[in-house]
């Protein structure tokens, strides 16, 4: 280390070991207060360091924190690493010959065999790793940002959530020190992953955050819960053959493992010879992390897990490290060939999840498509690799995590509250639950209307994908079956008779708190988006090293995107809506209030409403038959079923990545 | 923005209404005619529209009239974005979020017609969503910007490149409006198998507003097609009317169809007929 330890040190050291202190602690201290205790002061100091890291990029002149160590204290972290690579390695062959799955086995070895050759024996030359060990800029605080705050919102929100799921399981003895130690681990896993700048290190903990995915999604020990623990064990670990066959190819076409250099070797004309080759396969590595087809299926297979465990995979972390490193190494091959198709696979996953997400009745089956679709859709935007379009990808990078990892949370709210997932079920949920489904509602609204974020990066991406025909119309359709599923759905959570009063909704202190913070944050991010992206995003945006020249500009009251000669072909004036949402915010009770009983009037049903049946529920059949009214929405199986799709998607999508390969490998 | 701004979107909006409820009583006068009926006065949209407005009023639950103003305002924050020749795709959004709020609020009463015209279109959303994204895009490469200003900087009126893409939309137009053979979201008449769909648990008030909401979006469409036109506006003006008449033929000539065969028809040659017209735009260097 170089000189004394300054402030930024005791970030980076509280950023990784802060979380795995708090893991150890939950785990050796068993006692049900303390644990509350532990997380929430671990929730307080977490938040704290990703507001110290804001702070301090803010007085960084370059718009970088660069960590730089000296060659001792490099070799000795380095080999600590390799040799936590060695127990990760063995840990993850053991799992697979304790559950006998023969493919898990092969694959570690698989990854185990080059690892060794490469970092521990050299036989692949000199392995150079970079003495800017860790390197933050404003991408790497943005991903800080949604590791540390939503992260441990969604631990905190576990505290609530996990007493009542075990209640149900009738433990005898408690599993939560071995849930929450895994959920620490999780996140400093994360926050150490977008904070390095060694490929060789992000492998390590790219890793840790694949076993702990099998850890956390098998926690309940049920068959299906392993079964599909080790299904995401072994998908991701093709992802991670695939990631040490590129760090080795990386390190030997550059001469160097630092990612920032990736980044930066697209202008320096290094597209040749082995490196396409590397980049292709750290995009499939994102891939498989990312459940893109044809690799969706682990993740479909998550929401076994407890809520949480689902609201972290899918909101901050694990998916979302698949597409950091594409949007990371995006630079290097924008406007390449290789560009092309990974936008064009990215788009593909987009208008296929987005079409089986219409068929599913199942919520977090729903979300689970919605966040495949979503993570093609950044996929995509980081192929397109314009200014714009990477922008896009970022914004939707943050937008889709703060939503998501919401509506993950309501689900979860909702199950333990009706006792069901279906989305047929929570029809009449806001006599039930009015707190949550107000919340739900915003969320889902946030995920497909104008004028929030979500939608604002679809539209910046139809946009940008212009000279891309095929991508624009994967995007263009995907966007117009996106609306059907979130429509339904609203719908069925909207439905309600007159009631005179409100239920008062009883909620764990912990589960309301975390819902009402990410509401927050949905909020302000929307609504905040011009300071969002022109302090956050737009500087990462500017220090990409691309070729194109195009601008997006954050100005006024919305985003504006600009040509090269700065003349405006797009542009939104979000806020103004806004006022508009939250003139309809206030409506709400103005009108609730203004009905008075004796207007209301039941619905019709075509015959005669049972007696004092204001709900509509029931109706007077021909031969005087009581009959119940049952309503459901379409699902068209028939066409967007999950059995008809899926396997010509994944066909699809499978050819769509060798080509790639077979592309990469021809330049 | 601007004073003047400010004075366009404040004259548009007292504007499109008288404009798109005229345009209905022409519609209900024609279609009369052609059906050999007297048919009503020109004005009657407006004698409806103000006996509605002052009937007691009546809900099924407290949230619909929400729904009905989120239908209306976000319809009006379209409308204002055209006449100021905003972003063409954000309008679509828009609009797509003016629809969403209207089938909210069908689908926020249990009556099984009501849902069934929300779910109807719903369908239909999803058939003619991207066929107005694609014409979008057609005008992109036609006018190399997104805005309607561009339009309006542009020499060569848009017909030239986009005589498909200009077909299909007035096919969703069809749609859009809700006119024979694809009213199956809601009928103009009251008694068939969905009763008024979407629309049969509104009232009074509500009613009201959603008739003013469809004769804002009449307007908006009217003036997206004379967008096509663009230059000089009056010749657009007048092809958006002769279209307008060509719907109301249209309508009275035609019988329902299925949802099903609308989707397939939709995404057939609706889609296709835009996308042969887009790629050979990507064509021409």
């Amino acid at each position: 280390l170089k000189g004394e330890l300054a402030v930024d040190w005791y970030l980076l050291l509280a950023a990784i070991l802060l979380p795995a202190l708090s893991a150890a602690l939950c785990f050796i201290l068993k006692n049900q207060k303390v644990r509350i205790a532990i997380v929430s002061l671990s929730t307080v100091l977490l938040f704290a360091v990703a507001g110290g890291f804001i702070s301090l990029m803010f007085n960084s002149p370059d718009g970088k924190i660069v960590f730089q160590m000296d060659e001792g204290t490099l070799e000795m972290i380095g080999w600590i690493i390799k040799g936590l690579d060695l127990l990760l390695f063995g840990y993850i062959g053991y799992i697979g010959i304790k559950h006998k799955k023969a493919i898990v086995v092969v694959l570690c070895v698989l990854q185990f065999i080059p690892w060794a050759l490469f970092e521990v024996f050299g036989v692949f030359g000199k392995v150079s790793e970079p003495e800017e060990a860790f390197v933050i800029d404003h991408l790497s605080l943005i991903m800080i940002m949604l590791v540390s705050i939503i992260g441990p919102i969604i631990t905190f929100f576990a505290l609530g959530y996990m007493k009542e799921h075990e209640h149900h399981l009738h433990l005898k003895v408690s599993r939560q020190p071995r849930f929450f130690m895994i959920l620490f681990i999780f996140l400093g896993a994360m926050n150490a992953l977008v904070m390095t700048d060694n490929l060789s290190w992000m492998y390590f903990f790219w890793e840790v955050t694949t076993l702990c995915s099998f850890l956390l999604i098998s926690h309940d020990g049920t068959e299906i819960a392993i079964k599909n623990g080790l299904r995401a064990l072994w998908i991701n670990s093709v992802g991670g053959v695939a990631f040490i066959i590129a760090i080795v190819l990386v390190n030997s076409s550059l001469g160097t493992l630092s990612i920032q250099a990736i980044s930066a070797s697209g202008m320096k004309g290094a597209f040749t010879g082995m490196l396409p080759i590397a980049l292709a396969l750290l995009c499939i590595a994102g891939f498989t992390k990312s459940a893109q087809f044809p690799f969706q299926s682990w993740l479909l297979g998550a929401m076994v897990a407890p809520t949480p465990v689902s609201a972290l995979l899918h909101s901050s972390t694990m998916v979302k490290a698949g597409v950091y490193l594409v949007v990371r190494i995006a630079p290097a091959f924008a406007g390449t060939i290789l560009g092309t198709l990974v936008a064009t696979a990215g788009a593909f996953t987009f208008v296929a999840a987005s079409a089986v997400a219409i068929s599913q009745s199942n919520a977090k089956k729903v979300l689970a498509y919605s966040t495949i679709a979503n993570l093609g859709l950044i996929i995509c935007c980081a192929g397109i690799g314009t200014r714009i379009s990477l922008a896009a990808a970022v914004l939707l990078m943050i937008f889709h995590a703060v939503s998501k990892g919401l509506l993950f949370l309501c689900v979860g709210t909702i199950e333990q509250g009706i006792g069901s997932r279906d989305i047929e079920d929570m029809q009449g949920l806001f006599k039930k639950m009015p707190f949550t489904t107000v919340i739900t509602v915003i969320g889902m609204i946030s995920m497909l209307l104008p004028p929030f974020g979500v939608l604002i990066t679809k539209w910046m991406a139809i946009e940008t994908a212009v000279h891309l025909p095929l991508v624009l119309l994967f995007i263009i359709l995907g966007s117009a079956l996106t609306v059907v599923f979130w429509a339904k759905w609203i719908g069925i959570i909207l439905t309600m008779s007159y009631k005179p009063k409100f239920n008062v909704e009883k909620l764990a202190f912990s589960m309301k708190a975390a819902l009402s913070a990410l509401i927050v944050f949905v909020m302000a991010a929307s609504i905040g988006i011009v300071p969002l992206y022109n302090n956050f995003v737009k500087p990462q945006i500017i220090s990409f090293s691309i070729a194109d020249k195009e601008e997006l500009a954050g100005t006024g009251m919305g985003i504006w995107l600009h040509k090269v000669d700065s003349a405006v072909y797009g542009g939104f004036a979000s806020i103004l809506f806004f006022v508009i949402i939250l003139i309809l915010m206030v409506a709400i009770p103005i009108f609730s209030n203004k009905i008075k009983p004796n207007r209301l009037k039941p619905p019709y049903l075509c015959g005669g409403n049972v007696d004092e049946d204001f709900k509509g529920l029931e109706f007077i059949a021909p031969g005087d038959k009581v009959d119940k009214v049952v309503v459901r929405n379409y699902y068209m199986e028939s066409v967007f079923g999950e059995n008809k799709l899926t396997f010509y998607s994944n066909i699809i999508a499978g050819a769509i990545i060798i080509i790639t390969l077979g592309v990469v490998i021809g330049l | 923005m601007s004073i003047n701004n400010v004075l366009i979107a404040v004259i548009a909006i007292i504007a499109a209404p008288i404009l798109g409820g005229l345009l209905t009583g022409i519609d209900r006068k024609i279609s009369a005619r052609m059906q050999n009926r007297f048919g009503p006065p020109l004005l009657q949209p407006f004698y409806d529209f103000f006996k509605l407005i002052g009937k007691q009023g009546i809900a099924v639950n407290q949230t619909q009239m929400v729904y009905v103003l989120g239908h209306l305002f976000f319809a009006i924050g379209a409308l204002v974005m055209l006449v100021l020749k905003q972003d063409l795709l954000m309008i679509m959004f828009i609009l797509a979020f003016s629809a969403v709020s209207l089938i909210m609020g069908a689908m926020s009463v249990r009556s099984p017609y009501s849902k069934i015209g929300a779910q109807r279109e719903i369908m239909q959303m999803m058939a003619y969503e991207p066929v107005l994204l694609l014409m979008v895009v057609g005008v992109y490469k036609a006018t190399g910007s997104f805005m309607i200003s561009g339009i309006f900087e542009h020499d060569k009126p848009l017909i030239y490149s986009l005589p498909l893409v200009f077909l299909s939309f007035l096919y969703v137009l069809t749609i859009k409006l809700r006119k024979s053979p694809f009213d199956f979201a809601t009928s103009h008449h009251g008694h068939q198998e969905l009763i008024k769909g979407l629309t049969t648990e509104f009232s009074g008030t509500q009613l009201a507003l959603l008739e003013l909401t469809d004769w804002i979006d009449l307007v908006l469409f009217m003036g997206l097609i004379s967008l096509f036109f663009a230059k000089p506006l009056w010749i657009g003006i007048l092809i958006a009317l002769v279209s307008y008449f060509l719907e109301i033929v249209i309508d009275n000539i035609s019988a329902r169809v299925t949802w099903q065969l609308m989707v397939k028809l939709t995404w057939a040659a609706g889609i296709g007929a835009a996308l042969v017209n887009i790629v050979w735009m990507y064509l021409i260097p």
